[in-house]
């Protein structure tokens, strides 16, 4: 068993359990000793990119030095907003001055010693497990489902960030595949669906949602898949009223489906939201 | 009698060694009014913040429970300003969308630990906040049951969460919505209201005092 | 901080060496006979020299302790020509004084009972729950299992106050304490419970049942800040700092409101009110005897002064409840409540030698006594086997380890959250060294004397909680004050609500006061004797007698 620190993330272990739950599923059966980091605290999403308050970056800090006192050296995220945030805000403390003023102020934890690697299920899946061996083991076969992989923008966007080739990326399409489904093209694949603007400008992002899900339809889908739990409120709950009903799971719930897990089940719930 | 120096809001006095902050104060003329509530650590009332003599630190206790150090700076908080949104326990549900509704600044949360270390009770704050964001309200309940509000979190925190406010409510969900309720409660307040130990009691009150004093000794005692 | 100093080690190390062979082992309760002549011998009631009689008042000649006599044969504190209580500031239906727990419980049920929350007001001294009941720790007594009864509860608590309580008080008490348990629930207080609802319930003193509820040992804290958190609920008005200093009545002999004095700013406020309910607590500040005490800063009988200017009458009030472990080490934590939960959980009280001396669990005056004999010298009678301490303190051992040892490593650390916390903050370890205890002020058993709807018998004036007095008799038991304050505040909050919707009120006057004076003067009551309190004296010597009023 390969051992794989964890970092759920706020979403995880509320409106999104049926993603970790699917995925920590699928990751056991692959051969991964998971394990979730202690007292995590949330890693602040977009507040935590500021680049003019190093305050920000004390929440993303701290839960790398959690994976720091486990002895890892890599962290598992789930959630795209979670890996972008630590990715990002990792990448911006290396720089010495600021980690040493991040490490006098949290004086109550062990200093960070930075070369902590933070890594996004996808390229896990493609890198590390291979799509072979994921397609041998998978219990529960797609049988064709066809599916519309939706990025979203954290994934790919900044580019040195991005978990494959931000113009052309297919990583989760060729995960689909492993799984028995059949990956559909859509042009708003990329397309961000509005993110945080569902609080204050709600209508921006349901114009944008009525776009992406028209797009997936006409690929022929019937079923759209993310990995942003954020993304995926949006996709659900804020449709125009005449976008094409799809249901919208996480990657998790089908992943952990395909490896035969009881719960998620059914893959076709309507209305979309799982409790 | 040994005798220290203690700073009360920047004035030195000299005062015996082994005194709490409270009772220092007293003796050096201080009546109290604010500032003074149980005297035993259990009401919050005497929150106060100081400093050591060579230690740039921030520290925070309760008055009443804390021995004077010499060279000890010490000022108290006489009240804390924190908003309590009116709600009705009948209208919440007990999920992490009522606290975030009625608490919204709860999402400023920067995980600076603050809280943490200026609580008296030594409770993980932090903790506490990063459970009510992710809607674990039995978690905050636990975390936070020996709160005395005494304020000094709400104080220093730098995203200007009111904590003891979030906490009353997140414990009274947890009490009243997300544990069983007591099925043997219920069932005794039917029997009473139906009367079942009436005659029991109507004969109990009728009784002359020999009566009740052989009745009182041969109660059988559980075990 | 240094944890116990060498001398004391040694008793210690007794202890230790006795507790193997103590382990499952109790002593017999003692026989009601032996009771009594413990109580005789070593109980501080018992001393003449303690009380005196009234020699003014609806309770002329009733004993009293003297540090209480002193306060109700006092001349008003407010002189009533320095005030004009003809133009009230605040017009209510219900005047509630004392923001504790009977106060908050008594308003939200004058507010259940259909008073608009604006038509409610509650002054309290210090600020919304400063108050004894959120210092109680151990638990909340009911009758609410399968194996126990009202009646039984009823036989307890009669017992345990020594046959002398009012029955319809004690009736009202054990009826309707499920119900405050259910009520509580609904509210959301955090009892103790099994995972399946079940109440956690253990044994008090006195109890022949396990009925006690607890919410860890902090019972008395949740409970208040749940009712203090409904009362904001619902937007019952709350003055703070704001002590009432005297009643108004009216000419037909009717109570018909307050006058407040706010704290800070030395201003006085008439409050005219329907019905006033009075909740204001208990006397531990008035360190009877010399003792130490439990209660809060605000313990002062103050509702006691007033209530009995007004014609109350009181009863029982040379029963003063002495707590049997206090806290008696360090100095700093002297006086301090150390819960009967401790002792329900089976750490049993030891004399210096590490010798069991006495039940755990005898009703507290019994317990007291007990304690007090075995520490008291031989000359006095006692058995001078109590453990001394540096500061001339002496107390008995309260064998905490053994909690761990019988519960399971960790149950005192959180069942007994708050008291680990208190001895920890001094660097001493409860689950692994015994604690140094002596009985502490604690509770006034008696007060005024009220009906089973909580009314005074003066028109417009109700009582519930501490101040009130019959429920108990001459002695409480442990969890029976919670369940005072939630039934009778309860119940005085409907009769006040009631009263109010009906009532009809003179002018508001200070009469009674002047009349008063004049019984006053008659007994030769000394002229600098001021009354009430409202708070304790702890200043420095030295700062108090360099003080002079400038400002």
């Amino acid at each position: 068993m390969k051992k794989l620190a964890y970092f759920p993330g706020c979403a995880m272990k509320d409106q999104a359990r049926p993603d970790e739950a699917g995925t920590l599923h699928a990751l056991a059966a692959l051969g991964y000793e998971v394990a979730e980091i202690p007292r995590w605290n949330c890693c602040g999403t977009v507040y935590s990119l500021a680049q003019d308050d190093l305050m920000r970056h004390v929440g993303p800090v701290r839960n790398l030095i959690r994976v720091q006192g486990m002895g890892e050296k890599r962290v598992l995220t789930l959630c795209a907003m979670c890996y972008g945030t630590l990715k990002r805000s990792s990448q911006f403390v290396r720089e010495e001055e600021r980690l040493a003023r991040i490490n006098a102020f949290l004086d109550t934890e062990e200093d960070f010693r930075g070369g902590i690697e933070v890594v996004h299920l996808l390229p896990l899946l493609r890198d590390e497990v291979g799509y072979e061996k994921l397609a041998s083991q998978v219990k529960r076969s797609l049988n064709g489902l066809k599916v519309a992989t939706y990025y979203g923008c954290v994934l790919l966007r900044p580019r040195e960030f991005a978990v494959d080739d931000p113009d052309r990326p297919e990583v989760m399409e060729r995960v689909v595949e492993a799984l028995g489904g059949e990956p559909v093209p859509f042009p708003e694949r990329m397309e961000c669906c509005g993110a945080y603007l569902t609080v204050g400008r709600s209508d921006i992002v349901t114009e944008r949602v009525g776009r992406i899900l028209r797009s997936a339809r006409g690929g022929g889908a019937d079923l759209v898949v993310t990995t942003c739990p954020l993304c995926q409120f949006n996709l659900a709950e804020r449709r125009p009223a005449a976008a094409p009903t799809l249901p919208v799971l996480y990657l998790g719930q089908v992943l952990g489906w395909a490896f035969g897990a009881d719960e998620p089940a059914n893959l076709f719930p309507l209305g979309v939201r799982d409790e | 009698m040994n005798e220290v120096t203690v700073f009360i809001m920047g004035k030195g006095y000299r005062v015996p060694e082994g005194l709490t902050i409270m009772k220092a104060m007293e003796y050096a003329g201080y009546r109290l009014g604010r500032g003074c509530g149980c005297r035993g650590g259990y009401c919050g009332a005497c929150a106060t913040v100081y400093r050591l003599r060579g230690d740039y630190r921030l520290y925070a206790d309760l008055a009443c429970q804390t021995p004077v150090q010499d060279g000890m700076y010490i000022a108290q908080l006489p009240f804390t300003p924190a908003e309590r949104p009116p709600y009705q326990l009948a209208d919440l549900q007990p999920r992490g969308e009522t606290l975030l509704a009625l608490f919204p600044e709860l999402a400023r949360c920067v995980a600076c630990n603050t809280c943490t270390k200026a609580c008296p009770q030594k409770l993980e704050v932090m903790d506490a906040v990063q459970a009510a964001l992710r809607g674990d309200i039995p978690q905050v309940a636990e975390f936070t049951f020996d709160c005395v509000s005494c304020g000094l979190c709400t104080m220093r925190c730098p995203a200007e969460i009111s904590h003891h406010h979030v906490w009353q409510l997140a414990r009274r969900l947890n009490g009243a919505y997300l544990t069983p309720r007591a099925l043997h409660v219920q069932k005794r307040v039917q029997e009473i209201a139906a009367g079942v130990f009436k005659s029991d009691l109507d004969a109990l009150l009728s009784l002359g005092r020999d009566a009740l004093v052989a009745a009182y000794k041969a109660r059988e005692i559980e075990s | 901080m240094a944890t116990y100093p060498k001398e004391i080690q040694e008793s210690i190390e007794r202890v230790e060496a006795t507790r193997p062979a103590r382990m499952a082992t109790k002593p017999p309760r003692l026989t009601l006979q032996e009771q009594e002549a413990l109580l005789k011998g070593f109980h501080p009631d018992y001393r003449p020299e303690g009380k005196r009689k009234l020699k003014v008042g609806a309770s002329w000649g009733e004993p009293v302790p003297h540090e209480l006599a002193d306060l109700l044969e006092a001349y008003p504190l407010l002189d009533p020509r320095a005030v004009d209580v003809s133009q009230p500031d605040h017009d209510v239906d219900v005047l509630v004084i004392g923001g504790g727990g009977a106060g908050t419980v008594a308003a939200i049920w004058a507010h259940q009972s259909g008073i608009p929350a604006e038509r409610i007001l509650i002054a309290t001294k210090l600020r919304h729950g400063d108050s004894n009941s959120i210092m109680a720790q151990g638990g909340i007594q009911a009758a609410d299992k399968a194996n126990d009864s009202p009646a039984i509860h009823y036989l307890d608590v009669l017992g345990g106050g020594h046959f002398t309580n009012d029955p319809k008080l004690v009736r009202a008490l054990v009826e309707d304490a499920p119900s405050v348990i259910r009520w509580h629930e609904d509210l959301g207080v955090m009892y103790d419970k099994e995972p399946d609802g079940t109440m956690i319930t253990i044994h008090g003193g006195g109890t022949s049942r396990k009925r006690m509820h607890s919410a860890k040992d902090y019972t008395g804290l949740e409970i208040m800040r749940v009712l203090r958190d409904e009362a904001r609920s619902r937007g019952i008005p709350v003055l703070e700092f704001s002590p009432a200093v005297e009643l108004l009545t009216d000419g037909q002999g009717q109570v018909v409101g307050a006058v407040l004095w706010n704290l800070e700013t030395s201003e006085y406020t008439v409050v005219r009110a329907k019905a006033v309910v009075l909740a204001t607590g208990g006397w531990g500040r008035l360190h009877i005897q010399g003792f130490p005490t439990t209660n809060h800063y605000g313990a002062t009988a103050d509702g006691l002064v007033l209530v009995y200017r007004a014609g109350a009458k009181l009863r029982d009030l040379d029963a003063v409840q002495y707590h049997p472990t206090g806290a008696a080490y360090p100095e700093q934590l002297v006086g301090l409540l150390i819960t009967e939960k401790v002792r329900g959980m089976d750490a049993l009280p030891l004399n210096r030698l590490g010798e069991v001396f006495v039940h755990p669990l005898e009703p507290r005056d019994v317990e007291s006594a007990a304690f007090i004999r075995e520490c008291a010298s031989p000359e006095k009678g006692g058995r001078g086997l109590g453990v001394p301490t540096p500061t001339g303190m002496v107390g008995v051992w309260l064998d905490t380890p053994m909690v761990d040892m019988i519960h399971g490593k960790g149950t005192f650390q959180r069942a007994l959250s708050s008291i680990h916390r208190m001895y920890v903050r001094f660097d001493i370890d409860p689950t692994r060294e015994p604690i140094l205890v002596y009985p502490t002020l604690h509770y006034q058993n008696g007060g005024v004397v009220i009906d089973e709807h909580g009314w005074t018998g003066i028109p417009g004036l109700f009582a519930a909680g501490e101040v009130e007095g019959g429920v108990h008799g001459k002695n409480r038991l442990m969890g029976n004050s919670l369940l005072d304050y939630n039934v009778f505040g309860r119940r005085a909050g409907i009769a006040a609500a009631g009263h109010a919707k009906k009532a009809t009120l003179g002018a508001p006057t200070l009469a009674h006061v002047r009349r008063y004076v004049e019984q006053l003067q008659s007994a030769g009551v000394p002229a600098d004797r001021k009354a009430p309190l409202l708070l304790p004296e702890y200043r420095g010597e030295k700062a108090l007698s360099r003080m002079v009023d400038l400002l």
